[in-house]
């Protein structure tokens, strides 16, 4: 495969390497979370982080750990950068949209620090396509001090069941109200319409209940438009984990399992 | 008024709004004391109607449910007025999305609550799904007169009862953007054909035409030899739902011009289709036939109804006009309400002038044939309440536009029945 014939040489100049046999793993991912142009990328020994912002009000991270890729070399603690996503995506599906069963794009993405641009080795067929985007300052991702202690309900719930829901909500509400409850109604979405309202009610002992974790009832409005990046994620997943604060903060975490392994976005 | 109905009937109930979603933007949701179907059979115990008609009153369209279809049906606590129930008239883009995917409620719904809640007039459908989820939607209604078209089928001298999926395959054959299609009867076969406004782009348009042999049908009568013409748009609901119910449709028709009733039937269920039809283009004098087309909201409000044979707001020349209605009273008896309060629906000529002018029109009208008289179907509002007039029970006549009002009231004193 020609991506192999990379000299040791070089890649001694970048201080991350990451391979991945099927482009399309992180494409998909990625497109997940594109509602900005922009991500923040920053790769640790555990594996890389896409963030991507919107108006300080939310915050998409995809973690993609070091196990998924063939190869993930990183020689610093932490490699920070920022990419137009929407240019990342396109040189990553290159080759075209649909392809042929067996076979993939793969992919070798090589960065040799700050200042340099990023550069994507994609390869399908034989044909090799080099890429390099231009990187910038990466900023500071918002820390919304959302941590596990602070958590005071914790659902986990199969992304099939949410799935229809979300495909029904009304969408000439506005808001999208989550009540989470150690009684009756457990867990809910509400929606308030021009034709009236709707209440999506999941008990805590459903099938469909991993885990059911509420010590009070908090019944919370998000905006919908907020919400609405959240169904891309949730059609790749299998699970979701819903967590709010004491804040009210909400958390989305969604399992992506892949061919042999799992990627959590939140 | 509360129901509950279970899997497979929720699935139905949805094919049923599916295809009321085809005529009208509105659903009227009627719960009656005792359901009188068009063919007559009386139902033991309450029943709900599903009703809906287009902005242009041509076509309407009404789904009877007897009260073997749900599982368990209240009307609740009755007033004491007597009979009285709540009807309600539902935004069919708020109940349609809810029944949006047939095979998503297939699978996951059990059972599905219908109720409607007076004091915060909302109505309430709740779905209980697999998994114990729950699913509720309090949806805002308007209290409104029933609505009902009333139209003796059993009048007409041409009937074909077609099995299952015959008419649905003819269809088939016709694009989806064919909006009318004339089917002609004759002693011999009956033949579908699409209808084209004939003009400038005749080398643009295909042109199907397919016949049956009357063998094909389980049954048929041929009264009249005559060509009709109507909107398929609105029809193809019904005829989805017929193949998904493998149940055979009945077709009550007559000469141009007058209405042609397509209905479907079984133990549980009654669904019935009119639709207006084109008049006889050749017959009808000049001055019934403009060129430009009244906007209907504005004389709406006036109970006035524009004989638009299809699809509104379109300035076809032959706007599709629907026949009179006859009224006769029920032959079984059926329980004669004197609604007081009519909500009629005066015809209104293509004329711009619309109501204010319509002797023009009328006394042309009433020279001309019968076949070519300008009509529309006719709506009456059920009320609960009887007249304190009773008037008597008799053959009301065929509704003239001419006639206008005046006529109009004293006509009505016949059984809700289709």
């Amino acid at each position: 495969m020609p991506l192999s014939t990379q000299s040791q040489a070089d890649d001694e100049q970048y201080v991350l390497v990451a391979s991945l046999d099927n482009a399309r793993c992180l494409s998909n991912i990625l497109k997940a979370i594109t509602f900005k142009d922009h991500a923040i990328f920053s790769a640790t020994p555990n594996g890389l982080k896409v963030t991507v912002e919107d108006s300080k009000c939310l915050q998409a991270n995809a973690f993609i750990q070091a196990e998924i890729f063939q190869e993930f070399t990183i020689r610093e603690d932490l490699v920070g950068f920022q990419v137009n996503l929407t240019v990342l995506l396109d040189c990553l599906n290159i080759f075209g949209g649909s392809t042929v069963p067996g076979v993939s794009t793969a992919l070798r993405m090589c960065y040799r620090g700050y200042g340099y641009p990023l550069t994507l080795f994609l390869e399908e067929g034989g044909v090799v396509t080099v890429c390099k985007i231009n990187t910038q300052e990466p900023e500071e991702p918002i820390d919304f001090e959302f941590c596990s202690t602070n958590v005071t309900n914790k659902v986990i719930l199969l992304s099939e069941s949410l799935k229809e829901a979300f495909s029904e909500l009304d969408m000439t509400s506005e808001v999208l109200q989550i009540t989470m409850s150690p009684s009756q109604p457990y867990f809910r979405l509400s929606t308030f319409g021009n034709s009236g309202n709707a209440h999506y009610d999941y008990p805590k002992d459903s099938d469909m209940m991993e885990l059911f974790r509420c010590t009070k009832t908090q019944t919370n409005r998000y905006k919908m438009s907020l919400l609405k990046p959240s169904t891309k994620a949730l059609a790749l997943s299998c699970k979701v984990s819903v967590r709010t604060d004491s804040r009210g903060f909400l958390s989305l975490q969604y399992l992506v399992r892949n061919d042999d392994g799992q990627i959590c976005f939140e | 008024m509360d129901c509950l109905l279970e899997g497979n009937c929720v699935k139905a109930f949805g094919k049923a709004v599916h295809a009321l979603s085809r005529i009208g933007d509105e659903l009227w949701l009627d719960p009656m004391v005792r359901g009188v179907s068009s063919t007559k059979q009386r139902w033991k115990g309450n029943s709900l109607a599903l009703r809906s008609v287009n902005s242009a009153h041509s076509a309407y369209a009404c789904f009877l449910f007897s009260p073997l279809f749900f599982q368990h049906y209240s009307l609740g606590p009755v007033s004491e007025q007597g009979s009285e129930t709540i009807k309600c008239k539902l935004l069919m883009k708020s109940v349609l999305p809810l029944f949006r995917c047939l095979t998503s409620i297939e699978r996951n719904v059990e059972r599905c609550q219908i109720s409607i809640s007076t004091p915060s007039d909302r109505v309430i459908i709740q779905f209980f799904c697999r998994h114990g989820i729950t699913k509720t939607h309090n949806l805002s209604f308007q209290e409104s007169e029933a609505l009902q078209a009333v139209f003796a089928s059993h009048l007409c001298p041409n009937v074909l009862k077609a099995p299952a999926r015959l008419l649905g395959d003819m269809v088939m054959h016709f694009p989806v953007s064919q909006e009318e299609i004339t089917l002609s009867m004759t002693p011999l076969s009956v033949s579908l054909r699409n209808y084209y406004e004939g003009g400038n782009d005749h080398m643009k348009t295909m042109y199907t035409e397919m016949s049956l042999h009357l063998d094909e049908f389980d049954y048929f009568q041929v009264g009249v030899d005559s060509d009709i013409t109507f909107c398929l748009k609105e029809l193809r609901g019904l005829l989805s739902f017929a193949e998904t119910h493998c149940l055979p449709v009945s077709v009550h028709f007559g000469a141009a011009g007058r209405p042609v009733c397509f209905s479907v039937e079984d133990m549980v269920l009654e669904a019935t289709v009119v639709l207006a039809t084109l008049i006889d283009s050749e017959s009808t004098g000049p001055s019934q036939q403009t060129e430009t087309l009244a906007p209907t909201t504005p004389r709406c409000a006036e109970a006035a109804v524009l004989p638009v044979g299809s699809c509104e707001a379109n300035s076809r020349k032959h706007q599709g006009v629907p026949a009179v209605m006859e009224l006769i009273p029920s032959s079984q008896g059926s329980p004669i309400i004197s609604p007081p309060a009519l909500m009629l629906l005066v015809p209104q000529t293509d004329n711009p002038n619309g109501l204010g002018e319509p002797d023009e029109a009328c006394a042309s009208a009433t020279t001309t044939p019968a076949s070519s008289t300008i009509c529309s179907l006719l709506f009456r509002a059920l009320s609960s309440e009887q007249d304190s007039d009773g008037c008597a029970a008799r053959l009301p006549v065929l509704a003239y536009y001419s006639d206008g009002e005046e006529n109009m009231e004293e006509d009505y004193t016949r059984s809700p029945s289709l």
